[in-house]
């Protein structure tokens, strides 16, 4: 099932000289239960590509779906609303609310999405899966650089999204928890049946995607 | 509120600091709200008692009742009901040798009319010979008693102490009653004047003497001698005070919520509603506030416990509450620059 649909997307910044086209007719698919990688140098157009496939800002022109539902059709609210329900981001940084545990990031979306939420005994399962069960009464400044991207990716998880959107999940690690981050990734995709998008330029996770596609110049081109 | 509790908790000192400065503002402006109101009933806690709405005087004494003197033909041009008294005012010296000397009003009055028959002593009696004076009970603290004879002014004239009255001032001076008949002597008045002024219940007093004019109460306490002034100079002072809070209020949170604003664009990115961040913010501003009145009330109750009798400071409650409110309602306007910010966050730059 197709969760995530880009159709000749294009981006245009600024009028005149100072016109940019930061996407030019985009496709994309991404669908439930694979891992998806999006490879490009940076200012090739990436982040342009994950604000539009987020909700986040709307297309000069093409068609985005999220769900089958046609973003362009919904209201800002609405919007917000597709995030917060379907979809789960894992950002680079400022991931997790700085004054709240590891507990408490999770109950803060509690308060603001009442219902389909996992359940205690399905977040224990995630957490103890992620390897952070433990960590669960730390603050963020208290966790290393892998946990805290583990507990973005569970905080990300936790209104059950169809779509996880990640946006350079391992700039900051090293090697080892590249591998980490990617084995979850994929296990997410894969286990979960996730559609899991990887917006980033480190190659290391190459052989965890299912699929891949390079962007350069705002153009997206297919690999795998 | 459940994000704001938690960064408060989470970020003790930076909050101590700013509910610091709230509590020193708020216990400021509670202290001066008390003294103003103990110097501005001090100014008229004996009018207050009378529970008068007219003050007939001489046309001609620019409203004060000091330069007001009524001859007998005016007096008896006036009506002189169950509601109505008249006063004769002068300015005294209150000397004896054991205790220091007081400057006060002496206020004469007579024993048929509302103000000697309403009047409530907390000790002793009233008077009921001549040179007998009933004398406001702060005098009690500096040395004077039941029974004393005391010298008003430099008379040869000596009057006795034989009664105690609470809340009897006028312009801050204690009041000292006594007979009508004694102002006479004590002012060196000739035979033909007869009183200061009178003061009467009755809102719709009527004065058929073209040389006397009834003024409405509150007009006559505006024209007490430095009265407005005094009262405008604490109200500018509170008025300042309430919008430097807002100021600063605003100053804190827009600076703490600046820092904040990549967070919170990541949680706009997951979608969480701006409505809850701007909740957020008003609300900790609110416990912020209210933590900060709190500790300020507590702190202005401490001090109304140890502060000096002679210090002229009234802690009303009613006021003090409604003085906490607009507090309460400058730190929500203090909110709204944060909220501002908020409400113009961009997700989009998050990432990337």
């Amino acid at each position: 099932m197709t969760s995530l649909l880009l159709k000749d997307v294009s981006k245009t910044f600024g009028r005149g000289t100072a016109k940019v086209n930061a996407l030019t007719d985009v496709n994309f698919e991404a669908t439930q239960g694979q891992l998806v990688l999006i490879l490009g140098p940076s200012g090739s157009g990436k982040s342009t590509f994950l604000t539009i496939a987020g909700s986040l800002q709307t297309p000069t022109s093409g068609t985005v779906m999220i769900n089958d539902q046609n973003v362009q059709e919904l209201s800002a609210k609405a919007r917000e609303k597709l995030r917060l329900n379907h979809i789960g981001f894992v950002l680079q940084s400022y991931n997790l609310v700085p004054y709240l545990t590891v507990k408490e990031q999770f109950k803060l979306v509690d308060k603001v999405k009442k219902s389909g939420n996992l359940s205690n005994q399905k977040l224990d399962e995630l957490l103890t899966l992620l390897g952070i069960k433990e960590l669960e009464n730390k603050y963020p400044d208290q966790l290393s650089g892998g946990q805290s991207q583990r507990v973005a990716i569970a905080r990300a998880l936790y209104p059950d999204p169809a779509i996880i959107l990640a946006d350079e999940p391992t700039a900051a690690l090293d090697s080892k928890h590249v591998e980490e981050v990617g084995q979850l990734l994929a296990q997410l995709a894969h286990e979960h049946h996730k559609a899991v998008v990887v917006v980033t330029h480190d190659l290391r996770l190459k052989h965890f995607a299912d699929q891949i596609y390079d962007i350069t110049d705002g153009r997206m081109t297919r690999e795998k | 509120m459940f994000l704001a509790l938690k960064e408060i908790k989470h970020e003790k000192l930076r909050y101590g600091l700013v509910i610091a400065m709230i509590v020193l503002i708020s216990y400021l402006i509670f202290i001066l709200t008390s003294l103003a109101q103990g110097l501005s009933s001090q100014n008229t806690s004996a009018i207050d008692s009378w529970q008068i709405n007219q003050v007939v005087l001489n046309k001609d004494a620019n409203v004060s009742l000091r330069q007001s003197f009524l001859t007998t033909q005016q007096v008896n041009s006036l009506k002189q009901g169950k509601d109505d008294a008249l006063i004769g005012q002068a300015a005294v010296v209150v000397k004896h040798h054991n205790n220091s000397n007081v400057s006060a009003t002496f206020i004469g009055i007579q024993p048929n009319q509302f103000i000697y028959k309403d009047m409530r002593l907390i000790k002793g009696h009233k008077v009921n010979q001549p040179n007998q004076i009933v004398v406001d009970s702060s005098m009690m603290n500096d040395g004077y008693r039941l029974g004393q004879w005391v010298q008003l002014n430099s008379l040869t004239q000596k009057y006795q102490i034989v009664g105690f009255v609470k809340d009897a001032k006028i312009n801050i001076s204690p009041i000292v009653y006594g007979n009508l008949s004694d102002w006479h002597n004590i002012s060196n008045l000739n035979n033909n004047l007869a009183a200061s002024g009178l003061v009467s219940r009755d809102r719709h007093y009527q004065v058929n003497n073209s040389d006397l004019k009834a003024y409405a109460v509150n007009t006559f306490i505006k024209n007490l001698p430095g009265y407005t002034a005094q009262n405008t100079t604490f109200e500018f002072m509170i008025g300042f005070l309430m919008v430097i809070s807002l100021i600063v209020i605003a100053i804190f949170l827009y600076i703490i919520t600046n820092q904040k604003l990549p967070n919170y664009a990541v949680l706009r990115a997951q979608g969480i509603p701006a409505k809850t961040l701007v909740i957020n913010t008003i609300s900790q501003s609110m416990i912020l506030v209210v933590s900060g009145i709190g500790i300020g009330a507590l702190f202005t109750w401490l001090t109304s416990l140890v502060i000096p009798a002679a210090v002229p400071m009234t802690f009303n409650l009613p006021v003090l509450t409604a003085v906490a409110c607009g507090l309460m309602i400058m730190s929500v306007l203090g909110a709204i620059l944060p909220v501002r910010a908020i409400l113009k966050i961009d997700p989009i730059k998050v990432i990337g």
